[in-house]
C-alpha cells in the first residue's frame, strides 16, 4: 500500500480501487495518470495498492543486485561488448525480478542438494561417451512416430497431407504443434486449428522438423527430479531456442525455425548424464558452482568429457538431421566447425538464456562468447535488448505449448 | 526498459592481467601447489585477486608477481594466495556410500590383518584434508569400528593441506550446520557438542589426528611423512594437471606399506594416470591397492 503522497504518475494499480462508499473507481491494472491522482484527492482516497516498481528498491538493494548479478559474469571478458551489454540486461531484469518480491538466492540456496543416495552405473574412466550412448539405446526405444516423421522428412516428395496424417496420429504431438504454432514463435494473425493448416502455413519441412523435435524431447521423462528441477532444465532449453530463432531472424538466408529445434535440444547430452551417471553430474554441478565457472567445463573436470560429447553419438545414433546435430554438438566451440555460423548462433543464444536466467534462480555462471563466432553472426551489441524484450513477451505462451 | 542503473557501470573492476602476467603466475602457483590453472580461468583469476592487489595497493599483476617473489613479507602471502586458489566444499561424512563401503571392507580388512599380526596399529593419511571435516570423519568412523577396543590402539591420521588458514580451522574443529548436511543425526550428537560458534568435536576424535600444512608437489616433505596403512585424498587431485597427478599419486605409492590402500573421491580415477596399483571393486567405491 502507499500513501496518497507517494503516488506518481506511471504507477499501476494492484488491485481494484474501490471507494468509502464502494463504489469501482479505478480497475486493476489500470496506469495511474495525472487526472487520476487529482481525482483520488478529491475523493479522499488514503491509500492505495500499486505493483511493486524497480523504484521501491533501496540503495542497499541495488548494490546487493550489482554484486549478485556480476558473479554470473566472473569467466568471462569484463571488456567484450556483448558482455557488458549481457550484463546490464541481466541487472536490470534482475532488478525487476527483485522488486516483484523475488529474494537473491543466499550461498547455501545457490549449492546443490544432496544426492548421496544416487548411484552412477559408469565409474569414470571405465565409460566413454560412446559406450553410455550405446547401453542407453539398447535399454530404451526411440518412439516409432520419431522415425516415420523422419522418413517424411527425408522423402522430396512426401505430400503435406501425408505429414499431416502421420502427426495426428499422436495426439499430444499434434496438440503441441498446434500451440506452437499460435504462439509467438510464428506470430500468424489467425489461428490455425488443424494439422493441416499448419503444415500449409508453415510448410511442411519446417512443420517436420518442428515435430522431430518435440517427439525427441518425448523421450525423456524419466530424469530423477531430485537431480534437477527438469522445468528449469526445459525453460532454459526453450529459453535458447527462443533466443536462437531471434537471433538467427536477424540476419538473412537463416531459416529460423531450425534454430529452435536445436536451441531446444543444445543440451539434451546432459539428459542422458544425468540418467547415466546421476552423482558424476550432480558433483560436476557442485563444481561449477563452488568454483564459479560453466558447467561445461566442470563436466571436463570430473568426467572428462562433456555433454556435447554425448551429444554427438546420441544424435547420431537417432540419425538427427546432420545440419541440426551439429548446431547442437559445436554449440560450446563453434569455431571448431568447418562452417561456424550456425552453431555460433547456438552458442550466443545459450550465453544470452544463461544471462536472463540470473533473475530467475540460475545458478551457473555465462560460458563466455566466443569474439570469432560473435563477429562472424553478424549480431550486434545493440540488437541485444530488442531481442530480450521479444523474448520477454513470447517465453510464457511458448512454455505452456509444452507442458 | 528504463533502467536504475547507470549505463557507465563497467563489468571490469579489477586490475588487467596480461597475458604474459596470467602465465607468470600460474607457474608460480604451480609450483608452490602443483594447482594448474587453465588460461580459460583468467578472467576468474583477474577479478578473485583483484581486492588483495587493492589491499596491497599493488597497481599491476606484475608489482604482484614481484611481491609473492621477493618480498619480505612474500611466506605470508603465500597463506593468502593458497586461499584465493582453493575452494574448500567440504561436509562431513560427504559420499556416505564410499564410507560405507571403506568401513566395511578396506577398514574392516586392516584392523582384521593387524589385529592377527598383534600389531594394533594404523596410520592414515589424509591429504588435502580442507578444514578437518574427512581426517575427523574417520576418526569417527574407527571410533565407530572399534569401540571399547580402541584404547588398545595406536592410531594416527595424518591431516595436511596446503593452506595454513584451512588447517587453522581444522584444529579448532568448530562447524556451522553446512558441515553437516550429509551426517546422520545420531553421529552428530555422540562426536560433536553445541558450541557457540556451532558444533565443537569432541576431543576423543580430535586427539587421533594430527593436522600439518604441506604442498603436495614438495616431494622432500612427503618423504618424511610416517608410512600409512590407508591414504584418503578425495577431491583434491582434480585441481592439478596429468602430470602433477602422476607425481602425487606416486608420493601415495611410495607412502603405502605393501596392501595398503589408496582411497580417492567418487568421481576420480587412477585411469591414465598410474597403472601400479591394482583396483578393488567395492559397491560404492574403488580401492586402489598397493600390492604387496
Amino acid at each position: 500500500m502507499k500513501h496518497l503522497d507517494e503516488l506518481t504518475a506511471g504507477m499501476t494499480l494492484a488491485s481494484d480501487l474501490i471507494a468509502s462508499d464502494g463504489r469501482l473507481l479505478f480497475k486493476s491494472g489500470t496506469e495511474l495518470e495525472d487526472r487520476h491522482l487529482t481525482l483520488l484527492k478529491r475523493v479522499g482516497v488514503t491509500e492505495v495498492d500499486v505493483e511493486a516498481g524497480t523504484g521501491d528498491l533501496s540503495d542497499d538493494q541495488i548494490r546487493e543486485i550489482e554484486e549478485y548479478v556480476r558473479d554470473f559474469f566472473l569467466y568471462v571478458d569484463p571488456d567484450f561488448a556483448p558482455a557488458i551489454q549481457l550484463f546490464h540486461l541481466a541487472l536490470n531484469l534482475t532488478a525487476n525480478s527483485v522488486a516483484e518480491g523475488w529474494e537473491l538466492p543466499d550461498l547455501n540456496q545457490r549449492r546443490a542438494t544432496n544426492v548421496e543416495h544416487m548411484e552412477d552405473l559408469f565409474l569414470i574412466g571405465m565409460g566413454s561417451p560412446d559406450t553410455i550412448v550405446k547401453h542407453e539405446s539398447e535399454l530404451t526405444s526411440f518412439p516409432d512416430i520419431y522415425f516415420r516423421i523422419k522418413e517424411v522428412l527425408e522423402d522430396e516428395s512426401a505430400s503435406a497431407d501425408k505429414i499431416a496424417k502421420i502427426v495426428s496420429t499422436d495426439m499430444s504431438l499434434a496438440a503441441k504443434l498446434i500451440k506452437l504454432v499460435n504462439s509467438p514463435l510464428y506470430g500468424f494473425p489467425q489461428t490455425i486449428d488443424s494439422v493441416s493448416r499448419a503444415v500449409a502455413l508453415v510448410g511442411a519441412k519446417e512443420l517436420s522438423t518442428l515435430a522431430l523435435g518435440i517427439s525427441a524431447i518425448n523421450y525423456f521423462h524419466d530424469i530423477p527430479a531430485e537431480l534437477v528441477d527438469m522445468k528449469t532444465f526445459w525453460r532454459h532449453s526453450i529459453t535458447c531456442g527462443i533466443f536462437a530463432k531471434l537471433l538467427a531472424g536477424t540476419q538473412t538466408g537463416l531459416a529460423p525455425e531450425r534454430f529452435f529445434i536445436a536451441g531446444l535440444l543444445h543440451d539434451v547430452g546432459r539428459l542422458i548424464m544425468f540418467k547415466k551417471l546421476p552423482y558424476a553430474s550432480t558433483e560436476a554441478m557442485l563444481f561449477a558452482r563452488e568454483n564459479s565457472i560453466p558447467l561445461v567445463e566442470a563436466e571436463r573436470s570430473i568426467m572428462e568429457f562433456c555433454h556435447t560429447d554425448i551429444s554427438e553419438p546420441l544424435l547420431a545414433s537417432w540419425k538427427f538431421p546432420e545440419g541440426l546435430s551439429n548446431m547442437i554438438n559445436f554449440h560450446h566451440n563453434p569455431m571448431e566447425f568447418p562452417n561456424p555460423l550456425e552453431p555460433a548462433i547456438i552458442h550466443i543464444a545459450d550465453n544470452m538464456a544463461n544471462a536472463v536466467e540470473i533473475a530467475q534462480g540460475g545458478m551457473y555462471v555465462l560460458p563466455g562468447i566466443d569474439e570469432e563466432a560473435w563477429e562472424i553472426s553478424g549480431v550486434k551489441p545493440e540488437m541485444l535488448e530488442g531481442i530480450v524484450e521479444q523474448y520477454k513477451e513470447q517465453i510464457d505462451i511458448i512454455l505452456s505449448a509444452f507442458t | 526498459m528504463g533502467s536504475l542503473f547507470s549505463s557507465s557501470i563497467s563489468l571490469r573492476k579489477s586490475v588487467k592481467i596480461t597475458d604474459d602476467e596470467f602465465i607468470l603466475l600460474r607457474d608460480f602457483i604451480y609450483e608452490k601447489s602443483g594447482i594448474f590453472v587453465d588460461i580459460k580461468r583468467k578472467y576468474l583469476f583477474e577479478s578473485r585477486f583483484s581486492k588483495r592487489l587493492a589491499e596491497l595497493n599493488l597497481p599491476s599483476f606484475a608489482d604482484y608477481i614481484k611481491f609473492l617473489k621477493y618480498d619480505s613479507m612474500k611466506a605470508a602471502e603465500l597463506s593468502t594466495l593458497f586461499e584465493l586458489v582453493t575452494t574448500n566444499e567440504t561436509s562431513f561424512c560427504r559420499d556416505m556410500r564410499q564410507l560405507d563401503a571403506f568401513q566395511a571392507n578396506v577398514l574392516k580388512e586392516k584392523i582384521d590383518e593387524q589385529r592377527k599380526a598383534g600389531k594394533l596399529e594404523l596410520n592414515i593419511w589424509s591429504a588435502g584434508c580442507s578444514s578437518g571435516e574427512e581426517p575427523y570423519t574417520l576418526s569417527i568412523l574407527l571410533h565407530e569400528s572399534l569401540k571399547m577396543e580402541l584404547a588398545r590402539w595406536k592410531i594416527n591420521i595424518t591431516a595436511v593441506d596446503l593452506s595454513p588458514a584451512m588447517i587453522d580451522r581444522a584444529k579448532k574443529g568448530v562447524y556451522g550446520d553446512y558441515a553437516f548436511k550429509t551426517t546422520p543425526d545420531d553421529i552428530k550428537k555422540r562426536y560433536f557438542s553445541k558450541d557457540a560458534g556451532g558444533w565443537k568435536i569432541k576431543p576423543t576424535v580430535a586427539k587421533l589426528v594430527n593436522f600439518k600444512q604441506m604442498n603436495l608437489n614438495d616431494s622432500m616433505s612427503l618423504k618424511r611423512l610416517a608410512r600409512s596403512h590407508i591414504v584418503f585424498c578425495r577431491n583434491v587431485i582434480i585441481y592439478f594437471d596429468e602430470e602433477m597427478k602422476r607425481k602425487v599419486v606416486g608420493s601415495f605409492y611410495d607412502n603405502l606399506m605393501p596392501g595398503g590402500y589408496l582411497m580417492l573421491g567418487h568421481s576420480e580415477t587412477l585411469h591414465k594416470i598410474s597403472s601400479t596399483f591394482k583396483p578393488i571393486y567395492h559397491p560404492g567405491t574403488i580401492a586402489y591397492q598397493k600390492e604387496g
